[in-house]
């Protein structure tokens, strides 16, 4: 187990009380998700907050709930936090109905970050589908802050059509950064130029040296479970495939019990995990 | 058209080429042609007799099928060392299931796929190699279309 | 005797006429004693104030899927085996207050609930019961996480624990070893003999309780009395768990066709994990007034029973009984091992009583053993 670092914004006498934080912008990413950009009320807090790539927050709207949101912005940045968020609960609803000086209650940072120093000296593989690349964007700003600690880095990424891509407007960024970006899409028309076809097919068209390459997949599990299947297919160690996972996360802090998934509450002992760790579990159909 | 040295050199570039023998290599060379096709060429249509397999060496080639009132609907894409119009080597079906254009500026190599049929049946050591490359690509085309099948981004609801 | 110095970890023994005063003792010490009283033909832990409170004469005839109250010929207090409450409800409450929220502008005030929290006697825990609440204990009072709530409450508690002397059918403590006789972890523990209580100091707080009392050295006669009825209460309790190739029985086996087999019983009604001393899942319920300007956010016991329990955004990941029922069953005799140490199950067999299918873990489990087809 990792040494515990106490998350930022959580209250000592009721851990499941939110901080308060105000959204700040609101940009359209795609048909139903958009970025929420948020400062936190307390201006000590708005200060120390910190997080790791790949963590997330509780994202709190009074009278619907709390939805686990994963931090999309870069943690260098420390005077705002990003949410991408999808509008497909309950409470994200209730996000897709918030203007810019409404306030959330947040709570966090929670789960397992991307293991950006063990990585270092490493080539990276990014392989993300949809949503899926939200809580990988923060591993990129990583890599890109501290581009000379990384060996070559790919970026893989899926979406259902060409307008359902998250942050296009980056990826030059990317590509100057040295990182090699490949893009596809489930269905087009004849207009689009790019690639059509799925994430798990990108890995066809380069090389990859396995034995010091990494892959850090999210997206659909069944996603997932084939670029997994890719890695291993081309020998990238287990332990050198991480994955992060999504269930319903309620407490953020292994307590409630609902993310269950074997021995591991999804919440705190992911949802990043090194696929090694779920071997057992991964095939099993409704564990 | 290239010269015959150039044409070499585009195959000997082709990893899987390594596998074969100096003579099923030389008989490679006698029935490829070197493509360079700007963005939009058309390679072929659905419906067409086949007449080539091609191998992406540089650029995107798209494959389309039309609905009727719903226009094109672009199914997949080649992308560099993938493989096109393998149904040109398959026993039974000979004619295009999907049209075929260039997205981008693309090299593709031509093969001949009478002369490649002819040289498999001949020699079933060269087919076999082959058949081999054909059902991996066949296989990587089946997985992408079940994933987009699934449609694994859709909303739950 | 009375004026001289207890010690922790002695026996002594209460007249029964005296254990109302022991009752009055915490009560002037600021706990509320909380007992097993009768009420509409079942078994509750409620308030009590007197030894009256207590079921006199009566046991409990359990059986899977069912609980009969009945009243004997017999004097003892502390004969009946509990019914489906578990003293999780005072730790851990079923339905309880986290935050409440006023609208202020565009932004909420959070009003927390109050700090204080009762002070809680519970009269008459069980063995397998005082290894529940440790077993919670670990739960929710971690060193990453801890419930104010639970752990406020839990160091307020005094536990006055029993020695079970006539367990039930369904009873299984000694295959989880956590009982007839209570471990250690009691404030007092008591052993109910026909005309005095035997009393084992296990804190300070519960030598200053009965500190003043009139107590008696215990005699080797009464002491070997207390260990014969111990030992007639072990041999008593014929149902077995073998634990010897858990957890991994279960986590070995989550393809095993048995699943179904129990699914094709299974109510899915959540009531076992309702009654387990030591389940512990729970969600959260926001309730708003109509203005929207206030609403109060609440912790309620939730079941890996229950649809909701694994739905998400990507839909629900345990959409039939068979997978719920195993999700209840590894994570209870599997990966709880993983997760805090023990197995969560202390052999109190509510589960097996209170499952109106009557199913049966310890009848379930040998089945897993046998090959899959």
């Amino acid at each position: 187990m990792t040494t515990f670092i106490k998350p930022s914004a959580v209250h000592e006498a009721q851990p499941m009380a939110p901080h308060w934080a105000d959204v700040v912008e609101i940009v359209h990413e795609a048909e139903g998700i958009s970025t929420y950009w948020l400062k936190f009320q307390d201006k000590n807090l708005a200060e120390t907050y910190s997080f790791l790539p790949g963590q997330f927050n509780m994202v709190y709207i009074p009278g619907y709930g709390e939805a686990a949101i994963s931090i999309s912005s870069d943690a260098e940045d420390r005077t705002r936090i990003g949410h991408t968020i999808r509008f497909v609960g309950n409470v994200t609803r209730a996000v897709s109905r918030l203007k810019v000086g409404d306030a959330v209650g947040i709570r966090g940072p929670f789960g397992t970050p991307w293991p950006m120093v063990e990585l270092e000296g490493h080539d990276i593989t990014i392989a993300a589908g949809g949503i899926g690349l939200a809580p990988l964007r923060p591993a990129i700003y990583h890599i890109m802050n501290h581009r000379e600690r990384y060996g070559k880095v790919h970026i893989l990424y899926g979406a259902r059509t060409p307008n359902d891509m998250l942050y296009p407007e980056e990826y030059a960024l990317w590509k100057e950064n040295d990182i090699h970006v490949a893009t596809t899409v489930d269905r087009a028309d004849d207009t689009w130029k790019g690639s059509v076809g799925v994430v798990p097919m990108l890995f066809y068209r380069y090389r990859m040296d396995a034995p010091k390459s990494a892959v850090l997949t999210c997206g659909p599990e069944i996603m997932i479970r084939f670029v997994i299947f890719e890695g291993l297919a081309r020998r990238v160690p287990a332990d050198h495939i991480y994955v992060s996972l999504e269930r319903n996360m309620k407490c953020g802090q292994g307590s409630c019990g609902h993310c269950q998934l074997g021995p591991y509450f999804i919440c705190k002992d992911g949802p990043v995990f090194r696929f090694d760790q779920l071997e057992d579990f991964f095939n099993v159909e409704e564990f | 058209m290239i010269a015959q040295n150039e044409l070499r050199e585009v195959l000997q570039a082709i990893p899987w080429f390594g596998e074969l023998k100096p003579e099923h290599f030389e008989k490679m060379v006698s029935i490829s042609s070197v493509h360079d096709l700007p963005a939009d060429s058309e390679l072929f249509r659905e419906g067409d007799r086949q007449d080539r397999l091609y191998i992406v060496v540089e650029g995107r080639v798209a494959l389309d099928i039309f609905i009727p009132h719903q226009g094109k609907l672009r199914i997949s894409t080649a992308e560099v060392m993938d493989l096109i119009g393998w149904s040109a080597v398959t026993p039974g079906v000979r004619t295009r299931t999907a049209s075929a254009q260039t997205v981008i500026p693309s090299r593709l190599i031509g093969i001949d796929s009478r002369g490649l049929r002819e040289a498999s049946d001949e020699d079933v050591e060269f087919g076999y190699i082959i058949m081999k490359r054909i059902a991996k690509i066949v296989a990587g085309r089946l997985m992408v279309t079940r994933l987009q099948l699934l449609d694994m981004f859709a909303s739950p609801e | 005797m009375s004026q001289e110095k207890l010690e922790i970890g002695s026996t002594y023994a209460l007249p029964k006429a005296e254990f109302d005063n022991l009752l009055a003792r915490l009560k002037e010490k600021g706990f509320e004693t909380l007992g097993a009283k009768v009420d509409h033909e079942t078994l509750v832990y409620e308030p009590i104030s007197a030894l009256a409170d207590l079921p006199q004469g009566y046991i409990s005839e359990q059986k899977a899927g069912e609980f009969r109250l009945k009243k004997t010929h017999h004097k003892r207090y502390f004969d009946y085996i509990p019914g489906a409450h578990s003293w999780k409800q005072f730790l851990f409450p079923s339905r309880q207050e986290l935050f409440t929220l006023h609208k202020n502008g565009d932004g909420w005030n959070t009003e927390l609930p109050d700090v204080e929290q009762p002070k809680y006697a519970f009269i008459g825990v069980r063995g397998c019961e005082l290894s529940a609440i440790q077993i919670q204990d670990g739960i929710f009072m971690r060193e990453d996480f801890t419930d104010p709530t639970y752990a406020k409450r839990r160091q307020n508690l005094f536990i006055l624990a029993v020695n079970c002397l006539h367990p039930a059918e369904t009873c299984f403590c000694t295959s989880l070893k956590t009982g007839p006789k209570v471990s250690p972890g009691f404030d007092i523990s008591l052993t109910e003999l026909e005309d005095v209580f035997l009393l084992e100091i296990g804190s300070e707080i519960g030598r200053l309780v009965l500190q003043g009392l009139p107590l008696e050295a215990s005699s080797a006669f009464l002491l070997q009395a207390a260990q014969k009825g111990l030992e007639r209460a072990e041999k008593k309790i014929q149902r077995e768990l073998d634990t010897s190739d858990l957890p991994d029985l279960m986590t070995k086996n989550l393809d095993h066709n048995h699943w179904q087999e129990i699914a094709e019983r299974c109510l899915s009604c959540g009531n076992c994990t309702q009654v387990c001393p030591t389940c512990f899942c729970w969600d959260t319920v926001d309730t708003s007034d109509l203005l929207g300007k206030e609403t109060k956010r609440e912790r309620v016991w939730d079941s890996c029973f229950n649809p909701s329990y694994s739905y998400y955004a990507g839909g629900n990941t345990r959409p039939t009984i068979s997978t719920r029922y195993r999700q209840w069953l590894t994570h209870k005799l599997g990966t709880w091992k993983e997760q805090y140490g023990t197995l969560g199950c202390v052999g109190c067999g509510r589960c097996i009583v209170w499952c109106p299918a009557g199913i049966d873990l310890t009848e379930e489990i040998p089945l897993f053993r046998e090959e899959k087809s």
